[in-house]
C-alpha cells in the first residue's frame, strides 16, 4: 500500500471493514495505478464490479496476490468515480485476462463503456436487448406486463 | 454447441469453429440463466437474501450461503458474535457439502467422457448426504439453515453418531456416511475410474494450464491447484475457523491436465473427510449455543465488505455494501465459475471436440453461478 501513497498523494486511501485497501483515484490515473499494482506483484484480479451511488457511478477493480506462502494477504480496492451518463474508463482486460468477462458483465449491468476491450458486448443480457442497464438504480423493467391470472371465485 | 445439450453441464452455449474435428476458435455464451441475483438483493433484506445466496450454486449450497453470512457479519464489525457452536456446525456442513459437491463433478466428468455409471453412483452418494441434511435442515438440496449469527437450529440428537457406524448408517449419521466414504466410496473412484486406461488417454494432457496463465485468468480452487499453485482460501486467508483444522492441499503439477484436476478433486473428498472428522469430535465433546444475540431488524453500519471463501469450484466472493438501511444496497456475487469460462478461448483452441467436453468437465462449471 505504500507505494500507492508515494504514487498518488492525493488519491483517497481507506480500510475496508475486512482490513482490504481501498484507494480512489481519478480517472486519468486509474489504469496507471492499476498497473503499478500488478508490479507490485498483485497479479489476480479477483473482480470488477461497479456501485450505483445515486449521483456517481464507481468502478471497483479487486486485485489480489498469490503467493502459496502467505498467510492473511489482503487485497487492494482500486476505485474512480464516473459520471452517471457517459460513463468510460480504461479497461484492463489485457493486463488481467481474468478481468475480461467482469467487464463486460459491469458494462451489461452499468452502462459503463471500457476503452481498449476486446470484445466489448453484453454478456449476461442478449446482444440486441434494448432495456437499457439493470443494476442502475433508477433502472425501470419497460418491458410489457404478462397479464396475470385472476383466482376463480367459486359461487357460495 | 447450443444450450440444449448434454454435455455442457446446463444451459451453456458454446460458440466453436471447426477445422475438420479441430477446434480453431471457441467462446462461450452465457447468460441463459440469469435470474436478476443482484438487483433483487437490493430489494430484500440482509435475512431474505440467503435463499437467494443458496441457489446461485445450487449444488454447494451451504457454501454460498456461509459466504453471504459471514460477509454481513463482518459489516457488523463485531457487534455479532457467532458463537463456537454455530461456527463448528458451519464448517461440517460446508465441508460435507464440499465432499458432495466433488461426487457430482467427478461423475459428470466421468459421465461426459462416456462412463455412465460413475454418474450414478454420483447420485446415490449425494442421495445419503441429502437424507441427512433434511434431518438436520429440512431441505434435500437448498437449505436456508445459515443465519446472520449462526445456524438456525442445532443438530438433532444423534445425528453425529459413533465412529463404529457402518454403512447401512450411511444416510442416517455423519460418522456412517465418513465411514462410508473413506473405506468405500473414494476407493470406489479410483478403482474404477483414475487407474482407468480410457480415462487417463482422454484426459492426460488435455487442457493444459501452466501456473502462470491460471493466475493471470484469475482460477481459482481446484483448477488453479491442478496447474501447481498451492493456494487455498482456507489456508491462505483463513476464514470462519478453518485455522483450527489440520489438513493438506493437493497440487497437481506446473502444467497441470484434466487428469490433474481430477486427482486434486479425489485428494481433496479425503482431506474434508479429515476435516469432518475433528469437527465431529468437538461437536460430539461441547453442547452450546447455536445463535448469537442479533438484533431483530438488521441494520448494518455503513461501510464495504469483500469476504472471500474456498467453494468446491474455486473463490466464492461477495461484496457487500451497506448504507444504514435494512437493505443492501449492493451485493456483488463474484462467481468461480463465471472466471473460469474465460479459460475456454485460452485453452479450447488445438482440441477436438471431444477434448473440448473433457475440459468443460474438468472445469466444473455450475451454470446458477455463471449466470447468478
Amino acid at each position: 500500500m505504500d507505494f500507492l501513497k508515494e504514487k498518488y498523494p492525493e488519491a483517497q486511501i481507506g480500510t475496508l471493514v475486512n482490513g482490504d485497501t481501498e484507494i480512489l483515484v481519478d480517472k486519468k490515473d486509474y489504469e496507471s495505478a492499476v498497473r503499478a499494482c500488478y508490479e507490485a506483484g498483485y497479479t489476480f484480479c479477483s473482480v470488477l464490479s461497479a456501485l450505483d451511488w445515486k449521483d456517481r457511478l464507481t468502478v471497483v477493480a479487486s486485485l489480489s496476490r498469490i503467493n502459496p506462502a502467505e498467510v492473511g494477504a489482503r487485497n487492494i480496492h482500486v476505485k474512480v468515480d464516473l459520471p452517471r451518463t457517459g460513463a468510460h474508463v480504461a479497461s484492463i482486460a489485457k493486463l488481467y485476462p481474468g478481468a475480461n468477462f467482469h467487464e463486460r458483465e459491469t458494462y451489461d449491468m452499468y452502462g459503463i463503456r471500457f476503452d481498449g476491450h476486446p470484445n466489448h458486448r453484453r454478456i449476461l443480457l442478449p446482444d440486441n436487448w434494448q432495456g437499457g442497464h439493470p443494476l442502475l438504480k433508477d433502472f425501470v423493467d419497460k418491458r410489457p406486463k404478462r397479464p396475470r391470472l385472476v383466482r376463480h371465485r367459486f359461487e357460495e | 454447441m447450443g444450450p440444449q445439450h448434454p454435455s455442457t453441464h446446463g444451459v451453456l452455449r458454446l460458440m466453436v469453429k471447426l477445422d475438420g474435428e479441430t477446434v480453431t476458435w471457441c467462446e462461450p455464451d452465457v447468460g441463459y440463466l440469469h435470474r436478476c441475483f443482484e438487483k433483487l438483493c437490493e430489494s430484500k433484506t440482509y435475512p431474505m437474501v440467503i435463499p437467494f445466496t443458496d441457489r446461485t450454486d445450487y449444488i454447494s449450497a451451504m457454501i454460498n450461503e456461509q459466504c453471504y453470512v459471514e460477509a454481513v457479519e463482518k459489516l457488523f464489525q463485531g457487534a455479532i458474535t457467532v458463537p463456537e457452536r454455530a461456527q463448528y456446525i458451519r464448517v461440517l456442513m460446508a465441508e460435507v457439502n464440499r465432499i458432495a459437491s466433488h461426487f457430482l463433478a467427478l461423475g459428470s466428468n466421468a459421465m461426459d467422457l462416456g462412463a455412465v455409471t460413475p454418474f450414478l453412483y454420483c447420485w446415490r452418494d449425494r442421495e445419503k448426504v441429502y437424507s441427512i441434511f433434511e434431518r438436520i435442515t429440512g431441505g434435500r438440496l437448498l437449505y436456508n439453515y445459515l443465519r446472520i449469527g449462526g445456524v438456525r437450529n442445532d443438530l438433532p440428537e444423534g445425528i453425529l453418531g459413533t465412529p463404529e457406524d457402518g454403512e447401512e448408517k450411511a444416510d442416517k449419521t455423519f460418522w456412517g456416511f465418513i465411514n462410508y466414504l473413506d473405506n468405500y466410496v473414494i476407493p470406489q473412484w479410483d478403482g474404477l475410474v483414475t487407474g482407468n486406461r480410457i480415462f487417463q488417454w482422454r484426459t492426460m494432457n488435455v487442457g493444459c494450464l501452466s501456473a502462470a496463465d491460471a493466475i493471470a485468468y484469475s482460477t481459482s480452487g481446484p483448477v488453479l491447484r491442478g496447474s501447481g499453485v498451492k493456494w487455498d482460501l482456507r489456508k491462505n486467508l483463513p476464514y470462519s475457523i478453518y485455522d483450527r483444522f489440520e489438513f493438506d492441499i493437493p497440487v497437481g503439477k506446473e502444467n497441470g491436465d484434466c487428469f490433474d484436476r481430477w486427482l486434486v478433486r479425489v485428494e481433496e473428498m479425503r482431506q474434508s473427510s479429515r476435516i469432518v472428522k475433528q469437527a465431529m469430535k468437538w461437536l460430539a465433546e461441547t453442547p452450546g449455543e447455536t445463535l448469537g444475540k442479533v438484533p431483530r431488524i438488521l441494520k448494518p453500519p455503513k461501510g464495504e465488505v469483500y469476504h472471500r471463501i474456498e467453494s468446491p469450484r474455486g473463490e466464492i466472493a461477495c461484496y457487500v455494501a451497506s448504507d444504514g438501511s435494512p437493505n443492501p444496497y449492493k451485493v456483488k456475487w463474484r462467481s468461480p465459475c463465471f472466471t473460469h469460462l474465460q479459460l475456454m478461448p485460452k485453452v479450447g483452441p488445438g482440441h477436438k471436440i471431444a477434448d473440448i467436453v473433457a475440459i468443460l468437465g474438468s472445469i466444473d462449471i455450475v451454470l446458477g453461478e455463471v449466470d447468478r
